[in-house]
């Protein structure tokens, strides 16, 4: 093809080849389909073309930015991974994507953001390093509310009243899921045989992140890390379809247990941000001289006339004295 | 229904047996009901008459705000009250009924997984289709739903409930769905529980489970249901297998039972 499609989305973190779920389900779908993509991994959401992430550029239409249009976008394209799917293997991908985003969908959502020490911790932490410099300070809890907004409505308006009622409920629903895409997938490679399908992608989006961040509050990991065969399941899927994201992460990615590793991390943007905060003061300096008029420049370019400027300055130096 | 109720509702309930006066409360079946609400009631009755539990239906214009999550039907059986099909399902095997103990674990995940599908396809397109279509918001959905109030009450409480319902599908990506978006989501729904119910009697083999009360329910309220513009029922007469799906399902459960003229798939073929 002459020209390649265009994928944007969010950077590489956590052990994932990139960090947002809805990001990896189409990153995933298109390794598994052999897509040719020129993927662009930013980590700042306002030089996608759409605003958000992900987002796909084509050539005939437009800019797409939800997950399933994309999908079907490279479906159109000819690159449909369930291509060799019967009709009846087509309608339970259908209805297992459903299952996937009314009970594993709202706890994601929740672990990520809805949880204050996972969120401040883990979340928070890597948007904020991740984000370019005036951004970070008020992108990540711009998504946090964005996201959490999202949840409560999915779960209806009682969610202000009894939280913890329904933190323990989504979290009993999702591990009933898991439960019971653990059992679906038995011993078999994928869900459905050998070779992936869309399903795979939906699944492994929603589970990899779970099992890959390291959570400080990881109730549903725990129970995630018991189910042996999905565990595997992931695990294949990133050393097959993304061997290199792993193997070669980003100075940012590795978030381990904080501490003295990640102070040489952030010590290229320590550098950076004192030679920022420099510039800044320079330049507020130099500013106020000249709107003080302490400086004046003045326009007159023969040399002679030059000592009596400088004359002019140290009078008004000394006027402000 | 919260997770504490749940439990505390779960150990009672199997104490008891179930009573001759359990009964389920609805809207008001002639001029206030709505689609997706009809439908919600219907797969409970369905499942009910599945376990061929005895019911006893009671008509509310208050259905809504006596429910104990605020969403219709509900049951009162004993000194419990519980509310929409989910729970009721728990409730009802906590008392030793059950309609899915025959199926392996597969089945169970394939069970649980088209239900939510169903949920999330035809129920949101109900939603949809009675919230969101401006002709049938006005037509229809806002006398309906504010009959039984008073003047100024009727309006309120009508927008109040587009407001949140409109929301709501913003929230989940609706919000800028056209119609025939929608129904083109709907045929896709279809389409899978037509492949997936093949030349079967019911979607797991002989023996009726959860899923075919709930599928029952919807379909049979969309078939059913006069509707300014007949196009999402047309979607649905296309597949033939899930229309005497619907069928077997009323003559084998609710016959005899309601002359009534909803209960009638003899308007349709």
């Amino acid at each position: 093809m002459a020209a390649p499609m265009e994928l944007y989305c969010w950077a590489s973190g956590w052990g994932l080849p990139t960090v947002d779920p809805d990001c990896l389900t189409v990153l995933t779908y298109a390794r598994f389909t052999g897509a040719p993509l020129k993927v662009h991994k930013i980590t700042n959401p306002w030089r996608s073309p759409s605003g958000t992430l992900p987002a796909l550029r084509t050539k005939d239409e437009g800019i797409l930015s939800d997950t399933h249009q994309i999908i079907t976008h490279l479906r159109k394209q000819k690159f449909n991974a369930d291509y060799d799917l019967s009709a009846r293997q087509g309608a339970d991908t259908l209805a297992f994507v459903s299952l996937l985003q009314k009970k594993l969908l709202p706890v994601l959502i929740h672990t990520f953001w809805g949880d204050a020490k996972n969120y401040v911790e883990h979340t928070r932490k890597w948007y904020a390093e991740a984000i370019p410099f005036p951004l970070n300070f008020f992108l990540p809890s711009r998504m946090q509310k964005q996201q959490l907004e999202r949840l409560q409505v999915v779960c209806g308006e009682n969610y202000l009243d009894s939280e913890e009622e329904l933190e323990k409920e989504l979290y009993r629903e999702a591990c009933e899921c898991l439960t019971l895409l653990s059992q679906r997938l038995g011993r078999q490679k994928f869900f459905f045989g050998d070779s992936p399908a869309s399903l795979d992608a939906f699944v492994f989006s929603h589970l990899a992140p779970l099992l890959k961040a390291k959570l400080p509050n990881g109730k549903l990991q725990h129970h995630l890390k018991s189910l042996q065969n999905l565990c595997n399941y992931c695990t294949a899927i990133l050393s097959l379809y993304f061997p290199w994201d792993e193997g070669d992460p980003p100075p940012v990615v590795p978030k381990a247990a904080a501490g003295d590793g990640s102070e040489s991390e952030e010590e290229p943007y320590k550098r950076r941000n004192q030679i920022l905060s420099v510039l800044v003061g320079l330049a507020a300096m130099v500013g106020y001289a000249f709107l003080s008029g302490i400086i004046s420049v003045q326009r007159q370019a023969p040399s002679q006339l030059r000592p009596r400027a400088i004359t002019l300055e140290e009078e008004e130096e000394e006027e402000e004295e | 229904m919260s997770l504490a109720a749940e439990a505390f509702v779960t150990q009672i309930a199997a104490a008891e047996p179930w009573p001759g006066n359990a009964a389920l409360y609805q809207p008001l079946k002639e001029e206030q009901i709505l689609l997706s609400d009809n439908a919600a009631c219907l797969a409970v009755q369905a499942f009910l008459q599945m376990c061929s539990l005895p019911v006893q239906l009671v008509h509310r214009a208050n259905a809504e705000y006596m429910s104990p999550s605020g969403k219709v039907p509900f049951i009162h059986v004993g000194n419990q009250v519980v509310s929409e099909l989910g729970p009721i399902v728990q409730f009802v095997k906590a008392k030793g009924h059950s309609l899915s103990d025959g199926l392996d674990e597969v089945q169970k995940a394939e069970m649980k997984a088209y239900m939510e599908l169903v949920n999330n396809k035809l129920l949101t397109a109900e939603l949809y289709l009675q919230w969101c279509d401006d002709a049938t918001v006005q037509e229809i959905t806002h006398p309906r739903y504010g009959s039984p109030y008073p003047w100024p009450l009727n309006h309120i409480l009508a927008y109040q409930k587009q407001w949140e319902v409109r929301r709501k599908m913003k929230a989940i990506g609706w919000g800028c769905k056209s119609f025939d978006q929608v129904l083109e989501d709907v045929d896709q729904c279809c389409q899978a529980l037509s492949q997936r119910l093949g030349t079967q009697l019911y979607f797991f083999n002989k023996k009726p489970t959860e899923l075919d009360a709930l599928v029952f329910g919807h379909l049979f309220t969309i078939l059913t249901t006069q509707l300014i513009s007949d196009e999402l029922s047309e979607k649905v007469k296309s597949y033939s297998n899930l229309i005497s799906f619907c069928r077997r399902i009323e003559q084998h459960y609710f016959e005899g039972r309601a002359k009534d003229a909803t209960f009638r798939l003899s308007l349709i073929s």
